[in-house]
């Protein structure tokens, strides 16, 4: 029961940060973005590149940190993953969803994501082959926290949470306390009346993709690190991501966060009541749960 | 009164002429509904056609040459129950080979052959549906099949874990029609053979995690785990499994033997994980059929359920001719046990070997088929076993550990119903 609890937590912690991008994306672009879990997909996929790239560049990086099987080759990929990643959102944000937007509706958009997912998933299984793929093949044991009732839990994925929680705080700070968090949220209730304030739209959107991606980067290899990287991870992950931001409501960054965390950790506990199954209907029975009771999701506000 | 008499003597006369007659130019047309629209359906028609041809050139079935009326399934279900549906009700056949796919077979059996008093022998479907089906009476003891279902695996698994004197374990199986089979019978056959079952758990593919799923599983604290899963998400499981520390101590079906496995758990961690599979018989008879095939179609017979629908068709005949003339369908499914004696005479699957079996029939004796898949023996489900090997993962891929012929599978399968 406490080991489901904390499993959760812990796959609660990259559902969030995928939640929080798609969240942003939905609110100020209004629309349902089906491609944001390849985001992670395409994060990841950077991030083995690179790994494997400064490995072999300098053997000093590719030792463990601590009892990690990050290394520290992977620690500066992410961060040249997330720009990456960043970068591809607004490209594809450009090449496809900002000339859906000037033509077509709500639902066009939708298609669009659709097969943009479709596409990008497909080219990954080009490039990188179909099988999955891992940080490291080293398998890391988990630490024992207590016997009874057990308690296990992996040193990389109490890293994962902290790591998440720290990038939650930070970005709490700059959308409450900078003038382009101001900005970004201004957009988000009113984007006519914030652009007669001098808020640059344009700039703003290509700034909400760059948030929205680098954060999927980051929920990609942190999923990557935990698991396998699989072509089809973002098809694995759509759905929970998706749920995690309904349950929080629409719009709200900390609606993500915890949307995250309670999906995970019902996903987890549901096991001890319901045969497994029939797990992968759990968010699904989430989302209509928090319907029911709250339209707008937990933390969501009605919109017109 | 003496009128009735006369004719009932000439009636008498005249079917003992008519027995004589029909050796030498009646014709008793077979059933087969294969999908020879595709390519490797062909071969597996070609090869029944070249069964039928050998016991043509003995001198037929019970008195007449035998004509195989094929007919395509498209591996669809509906094409082949209407093409099984003309073959009984046009061409009159009693006995009907195929289909390959269980999902055509299925609906065959239970809309044409088993209410129409007509016997089906597949060579190809494996699913345990059909040893469910006969559990339940409703195949009328009319159907058998060549090839093995899933429970020579699941056997097999058990034997693995009674042999390592593992006292429990527990179970990750695959969310499908495939994974639900083994795992239900591989918990009955661990049972059977006196090892608790701590948990069964399904992994669902495409699915973010699988902690929760192996945090389960590990509550059990069980000697082994028993994996009925595929490479993608086994990976995924077997590396949360040993990261929480569950034991090394595997089982692996078939569907694990797979190279991306290996690799990604990792063989450090597989040292103690012993798999299983069934394999191709290693007897004088199976290899008298692969020199025969070569030399009839100058090719090995590579493909699938080459061997098994050989032994099919030859089965049906050498029944059809144990059954005697003008008999049914039941009357030939119920010869069929009279050709696959294990205490038989034992006789070739060759022209010579049908001569021969037809003498012994003749004489009142019984036969034991020794065929392309081995010493055929139906269960009383219509059901065969096969050899089987254990393997481990070794530099390079897998190697053989053990290999278990099929006396020694069936002997185990048997201990186990005890």
């Amino acid at each position: 029961m406490i080991q489901h609890l904390v499993d959760g937590i812990l796959v609660g912690s990259f559902l969030s940060l995928g939640a929080i991008g798609l969240t942003m994306v939905m609110h100020i672009l209004r629309f349902a973005n089906f491609s944001h879990a390849e985001l992670l997909s395409i994060g990841a996929y950077c991030a083995l590149v690179f790994d494997k790239l400064f490995e072999s560049l300098s053997p000093f990086l590719a030792a463990k940190i601590g009892p990690l099987s990050m290394t520290a080759a992977l620690a500066l990929s992410i961060l040249v993953s997330m720009a990456l990643t960043g970068l591809s959102a607004v490209v594809i944000d450009r090449l496809v969803f900002r000339r859906v937007r000037e033509k077509g509706g709500e639902l066009s958009m939708v298609f669009a994501s659709f097969g943009m997912s479709l596409v990008i998933r497909n080219v990954i299984g080009l490039i990188f082959g179909l099988s999955s793929e891992l940080y490291s093949r080293d398998i890391a044991f988990a630490m024992v926290i207590s016997r009874d009732p057990l308690l296990l839990v992996k040193p990389d994925q109490v890293f994962v949470l902290i790591a998440a929680l720290l990038i939650m705080f930070a970005l709490y700070l700059v959308l409450s306390r900078t003038r382009f968090g101001f900005a970004l949220r201004a957009i988000a209730e009113n984007p006519n009346l914030a652009q007669v304030h001098g808020v640059n739209l344009k700039r703003m959107i290509v700034a909400v993709w760059l948030i929205g991606g680098s954060l999927g980067a980051i929920a990609g290899v942190f999923y990557g690190l935990s698991y396998q990287i699989t072509p089809v991870m973002g098809r694995d992950l759509v759905l929970p991501i998706f749920a995690a931001t309904i349950v929080g409501g629409i719009g709200s960054v900390y609606g993500a966060v915890l949307g995250g965390f309670i999906v995970g950790v019902a996903s987890n506990l549901a096991l001890v009541i319901l045969p497994s199954g029939y797990s992968p209907s759990v968010p699904f029975l989430m989302i209509l749960l928090v319907l029911l009771i709250r339209p707008n999701g937990l933390f969501g506000e009605a919109r017109a | 009164m003496k009128k009735l008499l006369t004719l009932a003597a000439f009636a008498a006369g005249m079917s003992g002429l008519s027995v004589s007659a029909h050796a030498q130019d009646c014709t008793t047309k077979v059933g087969a509904v294969l999908p020879t629209s595709v390519d490797w359906g062909r071969p597996i028609a070609e090869v029944a056609q070249f069964a039928v041809d050998q016991v043509n050139e003995a001198g037929g079935a019970a008195g007449c040459k035998i004509e195989m009326v094929l007919r395509d399934t498209q591996v669809d279900p509906k094409v082949g129950v209407d093409a099984a549906k003309a073959l009984v009700d046009l061409e009159g056949v009693n006995v009907l080979l195929g289909a390959v796919s269980s999902g055509v077979s299925m609906p065959i059996l239970t809309s044409v052959t088993a209410p129409g008093g007509v016997m089906q022998m597949s060579c190809c479907s494996s699913s345990t549906a059909f040893t469910k089906l006969s559990e339940e009476g409703k195949t009328n003891g009319l159907w058998f099949r060549t090839f093995a279902t899933t429970a020579v695996q699941s056997a097999m698994g058990a034997k693995v874990a009674s042999d390592k004197g593992y006292k429990s374990v527990a179970i990750l199986y695959k969310n499908d029609d495939w994974g639900q089979d083994m795992a239900r019978l591989i918990a009955a056959d661990f049972a059977a053979a006196g090892i608790e079952v701590t948990g069964s758990v399904a992994i669902n593919d495409a699915q973010p995690s699988y902690r929760a799923e192996v945090t389960e599983a590990l509550g059990g604290s069980p000697d082994a785990i028993y994996l009925a899963l595929y490479p993608n998400e086994g990976t995924s499981a077997v590396r949360e499994w040993i990261s929480l520390g569950g034991t090394q101590n595997m089982i692996l079906a078939n569907s694990l033997k797979s190279d991306e496995f290996r690799d990604n758990v990792g063989l450090q961690y597989l040292e103690n994980a012993l798999g299983t599979d069934t394999a191709s018989p290693r007897v004088a008879s199976a290899d008298a059929f692969k020199a025969a095939y070569v030399e009839k179609f100058g090719s090995e017979p590579n493909g699938p359920g080459l061997a098994n629908s050989f032994d099919a068709a030859m089965i049906a005949l050498l029944a059809m001719e144990a059954a005697g003339a003008n008999a049914s369908g039941a009357d030939i499914a119920a010869a069929v046990a009279k050709v696959t004696d294990p205490d038989g005479a034992p006789i070739t699957a060759d022209v010579a070997g049908v001569t021969a079996a037809k003498e012994t029939l003749a004489g009142g004796g019984t036969v034991k088929y020794q065929g392309a898949t081995g010493d055929v023996r139906f269960d009383a489900n219509g059901d065969v076993s096969a050899p089987a090997v254990i393997w481990k993962f070794t530099d390079s891929g897998t190697d053989e550990v053990e290999y278990l012929s099929l006396g020694e599978v069936d002997a185990f399968i048997a201990s186990l119903k005890k």
